[in-house]
């Protein structure tokens, strides 16, 4: 989903163990597989400042890996704190949006969330 | 060589009985690295700091044979430690205040401590409880400005008091550290520091409390509109243009963290002469303005350059208290009405109602 300015999450939840729902102040019911927002961090940790290029392994993620809690930052973005020790990433609302896995936003060939 | 997958499949034997779960189900295995046949992470126990020794070691032995047991493995390196299960929900920045106001700048001196302290005295004259907070751990100023001195008092166990200047509740580095001694910070400590602050400081129930930002763009900034549950912010900016270059950049900052700019005060904008009570436009009156009509975002109105406003900061009473029919405090005040008016429109501040703890 692309997100319009103005657009931002007005609720967090949780389907099952694996899956984030967000509810937009649009109406947009944004699901995500909380792995895949884990490997899609984009902190310096997980992504070379300088090249963009991506230095995580996902093997070094565990399958099961899942937040722990989930915080606000100011009006932008949430920033979650993962199983596996991760904590330092930022998700904006434009990347949530982007990241959106539900069936209407969900890349073609993919599962839905 | 084993998967990730093997690794964790072997670590579910394991069990934390006081939890009635398994080490991979209670999150505890963390940072896992497979080398060849050399397997090590950390085992990260959400257990009460209390736990008995014997106990940590027992489970950290097991997760070792557990692993050890699995084909190809042929060394194992497990880290141990304990940490207490992260709380339901996070601690919420500023509970009982219903909005949260910046006054900001580009550049330092523009008046931007003045008008913060001017708009937070307004503010109160209109009938708000207020609170300031000086957030401008370099430079202090609200001390002097608002004239309260002291230290503040613990408030239970965690928190402190603000003090109290003019019927504002008020909040300072300034009051922590003595007058003299410069602030030499990292960017990590300003981060730290600055977060204490919003956290510790009990502000009770208030309408608003305006918050005297650091100048410019930069760490504290940073924090404070990540921390602070930030309802809008006012740019000040004096004529010149590199004031208004630097109001720009403040705009920007705010529009990347979605905080609602409410609009540009022009500060200094014309002199008003103390014997004949002509206004005189020393800079280029109207830059302000000018700005905000570029950049879509609310004008809020021109501050004279007056004698008097200066000396009021000195003297510990904002020109609004000590001469309320001045052209500058009459130019705060509509400035204030029009933040209130701007506020009320926009709702409550919607800080921190995105916190969530997971079920595993």
């Amino acid at each position: 989903m692309r997100v319009e300015a103005g657009v931002h999450p007005e609720r967090l939840g949780q389907d099952g163990p694996g899956v984030l729902t967000v509810a937009w102040s649009n109406g947009h019911h944004g699901r995500h597989r909380v792995r895949a927002l884990r490997l899609a961090c984009r902190c310096a940790q997980c992504v070379d400042e300088w090249s963009g290029e991506r230095t995580l392994d996902p093997d070094r993620v565990p399958p099961e890996v899942r937040p722990l809690r989930i915080e606000p930052v100011g009006l932008y973005g949430i920033q979650i704190e993962w199983s596996d020790g991760h904590g330092t990433g930022i998700f904006t609302w434009e990347t949530l949006g982007e990241l959106c896995a539900c069936a209407e936003c969900v890349k073609p060939g993919e599962e839905p969330a | 060589m084993p998967g990730t997958q093997e690794v964790f499949s072997a670590l579910k034997h394991v069990q934390i009985p006081r939890l009635g779960k398994d080490v991979v189900a209670a999150a505890a295995v963390r940072g896992l690295v497979i080398s060849g046949g050399a397997v090590s992470f950390d085992l990260v126990l959400p257990l009460p700091p209390d736990v008995p020794e014997a106990e940590v070691r027992g489970l950290q032995a097991a997760c070792e044979a557990a692993v050890r047991s699995l084909k190809g493995v042929s060394s194992v390196h497990v880290r141990s430690s304990v940490q207490p299960a992260a709380q339901a929900a996070g601690r919420r920045v500023m509970p009982g205040v219903r909005h949260v106001v910046a006054v900001a700048s580009g550049k330092g001196g523009v008046g931007k401590s003045t008008t913060a302290a001017n708009l937070a005295v307004a503010l109160a004259r209109l009938g708000q409880r207020v609170g300031l907070l000086d957030a401008d751990i370099y430079g202090p100023s609200m001390p002097t400005m608002m004239g309260a001195h002291g230290r503040p008092e613990p408030a239970g166990e965690k928190s402190i008091k603000p003090l109290v200047a003019h019927g504002i509740r008020l909040m300072s580095i300034g009051f922590l550290v003595d007058a003299d001694t410069p602030m030499v910070w990292r960017g990590p400590m300003v981060h730290g520091a600055l977060t204490q602050f919003l956290e510790q400081v009990d502000w009770g129930e208030l309408d608003v409390v305006v918050v005297d930002m650091p100048p410019g763009t930069g760490d504290a900034q940073l924090t404070l509109t990540q921390k602070a549950p930030l309802s809008g912010a006012v740019i000040v900016t004096t004529p010149q243009l590199v004031s208004l270059v630097d109001a720009r950049k403040g705009l920007k900052m705010f529009e990347q963290v979605k905080v609602p700019v409410l609009g540009i005060v022009e500060n200094m904008s014309y002199f008003v002469c103390g014997s004949c009570q002509t206004e005189h436009d020393i800079f280029r009156r109207g830059g302000g303005r000018r700005t905000a009509t570029e950049l879509g975002v609310p004008f809020l109105g021109e501050v004279p350059l007056q004698a008097g406003v200066a000396e009021s900061g000195d003297e510990g009473m904002p020109i609004v208290l000590r001469a309320p029919d001045s052209p500058a405090a009459r130019a705060f005040v509509a400035v204030a009405e029009q933040v209130l008016a701007r506020l009320q429109a926009a709702g409550e501040s919607r800080g921190s109602s995105l916190s969530m703890a997971w079920q595993a």
